[in-house]
């Protein structure tokens, strides 16, 4: 062989260990230098951590009924599909379930970014379907069906407001809530109790490893890690007492409507223990049925009423003459007047030269003191004290008595703070606005608020924290958290002078009182009677505070009936109907 | 007849370097097919018997004196054709192309047997020329050889294997003593003309391939999945390997594709690691590097030109189907050598193989 050619055969020689060389440069990189990586990508590909839904919490009432509970059901989740079948494995599942396919793309494509996790399709599918997605798990490759369990509340539309509803985490919501482990299909509290005590009620979920073929079939189970149920929360809520309320307002309010006032329909009662702040019961009318809020969510969005706003804490009103008792503590703790003090009313008076105001309906109360005065609701007896004590005295003790700020109540979201119309809130405070402040005109104020200021007077001057879960509890029996009674505020007034107070709430419900029918109750129930004018054409709302047994209070009430008209046509009514359910001699158990 | 100086002179390192790489094959092929029919050594059993055919093929070539296809490469060259046209018109589909010709218990991969035809009719052609080929000119017989089996493979569509017979042309043509210079101005040309035009000639999907190879992740469900997959897979082989039979692995739960056949050396450097695909690299080395040994002890041009043939073929279809597997070549249909799942690649190797033991065997004038 000549020279050039033993050159030219040296040249392929070295071609040959260049290529050896070059192959074996990139292996040491994707094997040794890179390996960490690949390891990785390889394990996501095959790991799949198959969520085991945690059960949810129950929620119960004080005497352990169960208000929200959980009933075991399925869900219809998809792995990452392979891509040749997807479009199939979608169509039939759009069918299948009912769901748009747009939808079910839609889901797959925010889960894109992290195709490991399995996407819930369809949550509580009901058995006949899962039968037949089962029944076709073959052509089905990625489709997982779950078991789940669904929220139930038992008691159907009982105190919904209170417990609130559940439902798929919205988007806003899982980027807040993504660092906590939630998945952006999980189910969360979206309302009342359900929302507030999330993290006590979600429990820790599971996790099922499985390795998983390119098809996403599952190969074989590595791993088990059991969920943790969420705690139970007991609440200070009693579901008697709350049935009573939510049955007594419906029931007025059809009377109301009976009897041709077609503008009542709605209201709120809120009943407070007077001696620790527990809320035994929040009714708002009308509600709506927490287990299928989603389903009737169009008819509760176009219903006037608006059934999904928890009135007790977001409604706020003028609540006329139940105010009085503001301006009654107010002039006895000044000295304007004493028990005795006496004002006559000759059915009309005038204040600041020429402001002539009547009493209702232009009756003559004749001479009056402070007892007498709220037993009949005299308007001109309370005009002179508004005169006497001035807007900053008479709003200094309503702020006193809660109004125009929050109650504290913390577990419920949203209550509001309502105003108390002063000096202070508008510029425009004419001087004559103290008298239709001093009868419950022009203040925006909540029924909460109300209960509280009812519970104030029943317990002689402490503003509790209204709460209403007594302790969570959790799967192991652990008290997890436990609420305590605390009191915001001790009103230090005279004892002598709630005692004048008390009296005059006592005089409503005797006869010559304005809440005279609730004299026949089982018994002595304190209270104060209200009828607040709202804008021309409409009937006043009707309202009702106060508490019983009067002697040993145990339950402080807040009622109204907006558009009820007097506090006679509907808070009153409301309250007798309560008080009469709840006091009744009560059957002996066996 | 049989002289035994024949067999003195065969090379039987080349021959247990073959068969080393087919075991290993065969253990491979079993590795990643055994879940595909309820018969776990179903795919290897069948390369068995091939690897047995393609043997039996390689003793008759090698009964043969090597001589005696010189005089054969025409009629090859024309049967190739012959064949090659065939496909076009009764081939079998498969993956966008037609490249296959049913014989019922065989599926006859006609462009596998015509690298081999080529390599012996042009080395034939080249040998008749040598020593004459100071002018760019002279290489213009050879390039005419090529273009006619190279065009209907490409019309098949098989870029790769289209790619393959102009790389042995230029092989061949450098050690038939073509000046440097010339072979590169050709090679200029080739691309300059070649390049753009073979743009315009491409299927989409090819031209697809071409892209994603730069950059799988622009499209990681789709196009580039495969070589994902593949990356991941060998990528996570680490050091050592997972093991040929290990559970869990890409291979097991198929993420990889085609991994018995074109992606085999993925599944294969998967389950041995760093340390089995060098291994299998320094194989491959010593069996080109013991190829070129016999091109450069062959008796004659004709015979010396068959072996770079050989060497050029199975060097290039090993660095573009591993450089594939690995990220660092576009993804081409072009099998691994002995290791890729496939009949006629396999048949056609080990005959290639018997031509040049052939060769080895008889390089020594024989004095009667």
């Amino acid at each position: 062989m000549s020279k050039s050619l033993q050159k030219r055969l040296r040249v392929f020689t070295f071609a040959v260990v260049f290529v050896a060389l070059l192959l074996t440069a990139r292996l040491a990189w994707l094997q040794i230098y890179k390996y960490d990586h690949y390891l990785v990508q390889a394990e996501n590909n095959r790991l799949r951590d198959l969520p085991i839904t945690a059960t949810r919490g129950e929620i119960r009432d004080r005497n352990g009924i169960s208000l929200a509970t959980n009933r075991p059901g399925f869900s219809v989740s998809l792995l990452d599909l392979d891509r040749k079948k997807a479009a199939e494995v979608i169509d039939y599942l759009s069918q299948t379930l009912g769901i748009e396919k747009e939808e079910i793309q839609e889901k797959i494509l925010k889960q894109q970014y992290k195709r490991f996790a399995p996407i819930r399709i369809a949550n509580d599918v009901s058995p006949e379907i899962v039968a037949q997605l089962e029944e076709r798990a073959m052509d089905l490759p990625g489709v997982i069906i779950e078991t789940q369990p669904v929220r139930e509340y038992p008691l159907q539309t009982l105190a919904a407001h209170v417990l609130g509803y559940v439902g798929v985490i919205r988007d806003y919501q899982y980027e807040a809530m993504k660092a906590e482990g939630y998945r952006f299909t999980d189910i969360i509290g979206q309302a009342g109790l359900e929302a507030t005590y999330e993290q006590y009620l979600r429990g820790q979920d599971g996790i099922l490893r499985v390795e998983t073929d390119r098809f996403g079939n599952r190969v074989r189970v590595l791993e088990r890690t059991e969920p943790v149920a969420g705690s139970d929360l007991i609440l200070t809520l009693d579901a008697r007492l709350q049935d009573i309320a939510e049955r007594a307002l419906a029931q007025v309010i059809a009377d109301l409507r009976e009897k041709g006032n077609t503008q009542a329909s709605r209201g709120a009662v809120v009943a407070l223990d007077p001696n620790s702040g527990g809320i035994l019961a929040i009714a708002s009318y009308p509600a709506f049925n927490p287990n299928t809020f989603f389903q009737d969510y169009n008819e509760i969005q176009a219903d006037p009423d608006k059934p999904e706003v928890n009135k007790a804490i977001q409604g706020t009103y003028p609540v006329g003459s139940t105010f009085k008792l503001v301006g009654a503590m107010a002039a006895l703790e000044e000295g304007v007047i004493t028990g005795n003090s006496r004002v006559t009313c000759l059915g009309v008076k005038s204040f600041f030269g020429r402001d002539r105001r009547r009493c209702y309906a232009g009756t003559a109360h004749g001479s009056l003191n402070v007892v007498g005065a709220l037993q009949k609701s005299c308007n001109i007896f309370f005009y002179e004290m508004g005169y006497r004590l001035g807007i900053e005295r008479l709003a200094a003790y309503a702020k006193d008595f809660g109004f125009g700020q929050v109650t504290g109540l913390t577990d419920l979201r949203g209550e509001v703070a309502g105003v108390i119309d002063s000096k202070e809130r508008r510029s425009n405070f004419m001087p004559g606005d103290v008298l239709t402040a001093t009868i419950g005109q022009g203040h925006a104020i909540t029924p909460l608020q109300l209960a509280n200021y009812a519970a104030i007077f029943a317990n002689g001057g402490t503003h509790y924290r209204p709460y209403l879960v007594d302790k969570a509890v959790n799967s192991q029996g652990k008290v997890v958290y436990e609420a305590k009674p605390e009191v915001l505020k001790t009103l230090p007034y005279d004892e002598k002078n709630w005692e004048i107070v008390r009296t005059g709430m006592e005089a409503v419900t005797e006869i010559g009182g304005t809440g005279s029918v609730l004299r026949t109750l089982p018994v002595k129930v304190a209270g104060k009677t209200g009828s607040a004018q709202v804008s021309p054409g409409k009937i006043s709302h009707s309202l009702f505070v106060g508490y019983a047994p009067a002697e040993k209070p145990e339950v402080a009430l807040a009622v109204i009936v907006e558009n009820g008209g007097l506090g006679g046509d509907g808070g009153v009514p409301v309250a007798k109907l309560i008080f009469e359910e709840y006091f009744a001699p009560q059957e002996e158990e066996a | 007849m049989f002289d035994r100086r024949l067999l003195r002179n065969f090379d039987w390192l080349l021959l247990i370097l073959v068969c080393t790489i087919v075991a290993v094959s065969l253990l491979i092929i079993t590795s990643t097919t055994i879940n595909i029919t309820g018969d776990p050594l179903y795919f290897a059993k069948r390369q068995l018997i091939r690897f047995a055919v393609g043997f039996v093929a390689m003793l008759f070539i090698l009964s043969i004196d090597y001589t005696y296809f010189f005089r054969l490469a025409p009629i090859m060259y024309l049967a190739i054709v012959a064949m090659l046209v065939a496909v076009l018109f009764i081939g079998s589909k498969g993956g966008g192309a037609q490249r296959w010709i049913d014989l019922g218990f065989f599926e006859l991969q006609p462009s596998e047997f015509a690298k081999l035809g080529i390599i012996i009719s042009l080395a034939r052609l080249l040998s008749a020329q040598e020593g004459n080929f100071e002018d760019m000119s002279s290489a213009i017989p050879a390039f005419f050889h090529v273009a006619l089996p190279m065009g209907l493979v490409f019309l098949q569509p098989d870029l790769g294997t289209s790619l393959v017979f102009t790389v042995i042309l230029f092989g061949m043509l450098y050690m038939a003593g073509l000046r440097v210079q010339h072979l590169l101005t050709y090679a200029g040309i080739g691309l300059a003309i070649g390049a753009p035009a073979l743009w315009l000639l491409l299927k989409d999907y090819q031209k697809k391939r071409l892209i994603i190879f730069i950059n799988p992740y622009l499209d990681p469900l789709n196009d580039g999945y495969q070589i994902i997959q593949s990356l991941i897979a060998v990528g996570s082989g680490g050091l050592q390997g997972k093991g040929l039979f290990a559970p869990g692995t890409q291979n097991a739960l198929n993420f990889l594709l085609e991994q018995h056949t074109d992606f085999v050396f993925s599944a294969y450097a998967e389950a041995t690691g760093f340390v089995g695909s060098v291994i299998l690299i320094l194989l491959y080395t010593f069996l080109i590097l013991r190829i070129l040994r016999l091109a450069f002890l062959a008796k004659d041009t004709f015979g010396m030109l068959v072996c770079i043939g050989v060497a050029v073929m199975m060097t290039f279809h090993i660095l573009v189907n591993i450089g594939m597997t690995i990220g660092i070549m576009p993804v081409t249909g072009i099998p691994l050598p002995f290791m890729s799942y496939g009949g006629s690649s396999l048949m056609m190797n080990m005959m290639a193989i018997g031509v040049v033991l052939n060769i080895g065997m008889r390089r020594q004038k024989l004095m009667f």
